[in-house]
């Protein structure tokens, strides 16, 4: 049990410190668990891919948490978790020392104002592949939830957590209308 | 100083909030951080969206240590950190647990959806003000346009969509053109 956890904890923190992003490393999680270790099927991991994209953080953080458990229990879990969070944790604390140190010279202010471009960019970038998973469900009823979202924060001064709870209760409200719906018609 | 524990506080409910992929933590920081506690001004936090572009590891991740090592060091890096992937280690824990049993949850894939669609507004309206901060760094009007930084935002786009290119790549190039053309013209 433990040498697993051990196991998982030097996987994740290999996979964490070389691998780019949340979906990069999943690929190479995949890769290494089932290929390498034989630990799950493919399918499995497929399952424990879409339940980590239900939880909220990091999906780097919930998968090696679902597969951790599946592998070795809670203390696969937390080993696995450990192993992605320290190398992130470790650089940022470096290079949070550089932008106090740096941000201020004028030359990097004008660097760093330039590189807003491209976050601008890049950002449009995400937000029109988020908008075509959007338009892939091909139901006018997300549309509005779009819509409505984006008049609510610039219209209101509401914080955007309350929207959030507002959207998971519409889920509710719209699963229970269509269960009801279903059986109705039985 | 602030206290450690204010500072785990509202990481924990970014946590528990960064729902439907990496990018859709970065409103709730901005919320957060910027409007609600004023603890980061609007031009750290559009450095903050730049690094986390530039290193490895999940934004959220990244975000929370850069944070809270700024508002009260190591210390308030940890607390950062820890307090934004409770929420999701719990859910994860919590889902796997129903997958053993159910292994279909309608509901929670119905709430996957509707909170996509709120990211989309959501990412798309943190876009619009940093784009408004870079484009009209010192307040709407034709005499306040940043021309080049507006010709960059498109062409970056341009750049991304047709030639995929790294996006990494594209901002440190508008940061080296930025700097150029500020060096020339001075």
């Amino acid at each position: 049990m433990f040498k697993k956890a051990w196991l998982l904890f030097l996987n994740t923190f290999t996979i964490s410190m070389t691998a780019n992003s949340g979906y990069a490393m999943l690929g190479v999680i995949k890769n290494r668990f089932v290929e390498k270790y034989g630990w799950f099927t493919k399918e499995e991991m497929e399952d424990y891919i879409a339940l980590a994209q239900s939880c909220p953080g990091p999906i780097a953080c919930s998968s090696s948490m679902i597969i951790g458990y599946r592998a070795a229990g809670l203390a696969g879990a937390f080993a696995s978790v450990l192993g992605v969070i320290i190398p992130p944790f470790i650089m940022m604390i470096v290079v949070t020392y550089f932008y106090n140190f740096i941000s201020t010279n004028p030359y990097v202010r004008i660097f760093i104002d330039g590189m807003q471009a491209g976050v601008c960019a890049m950002l449009l970038d995400v937000v029109l592949g988020l908008f075509d998973g959007v338009r892939k469900l091909n139901k006018g009823f997300y549309y509005v939830m779009v819509v409505l979202s984006f008049l609510f924060v610039r219209l209101t001064k509401f914080s955007i957590f309350y929207l959030a709870l507002i959207c998971i209760a519409v889920a509710v409200v719209k699963t229970l209308l269509i269960k009801e719906k279903a059986e109705g018609s039985l | 100083m602030i206290s450690i524990w204010a500072i785990f506080l509202n990481f924990l409910k970014i946590g528990a909030f960064a729902f439907g992929g990496a990018y859709a933590v970065i409103p709730l920081i901005e919320e957060q951080m910027v409007t609600n506690t004023g603890w980061m001004t609007f031009t750290e936090f559009s450095d903050l969206v730049a690094i986390d572009e530039l290193t490895p590891g999940p934004i959220l991740v990244n975000s929370s240590t850069f944070i809270g090592m700024k508002l009260a060091g190591i210390q308030g890096a940890l607390a950062a950190t820890l307090a934004c992937i409770v929420p999701g280690m719990i859910v994860s824990l919590l889902l796997v647990w129903l997958y053993t049993r159910y292994k279909e949850i309608p509901m929670i894939t119905e709430m996957i959806r509707t909170l996509k669609c709120m990211s989309v507004a959501l990412i798309f309206s943190v876009l619009l003000k940093m784009f408004m901060s870079a484009v009209f760094p010192k307040g709407i009007g034709l005499t306040n346009m940043n021309i080049l930084t507006l010709v960059m935002v498109v062409l970056s786009f341009y750049i991304l969509k047709r030639y995929k290119t790294n996006p990494l790549l594209v901002m440190l190039m508008c940061g080296a053109i930025n700097l150029v053309i500020s060096l020339i013209i001075k």
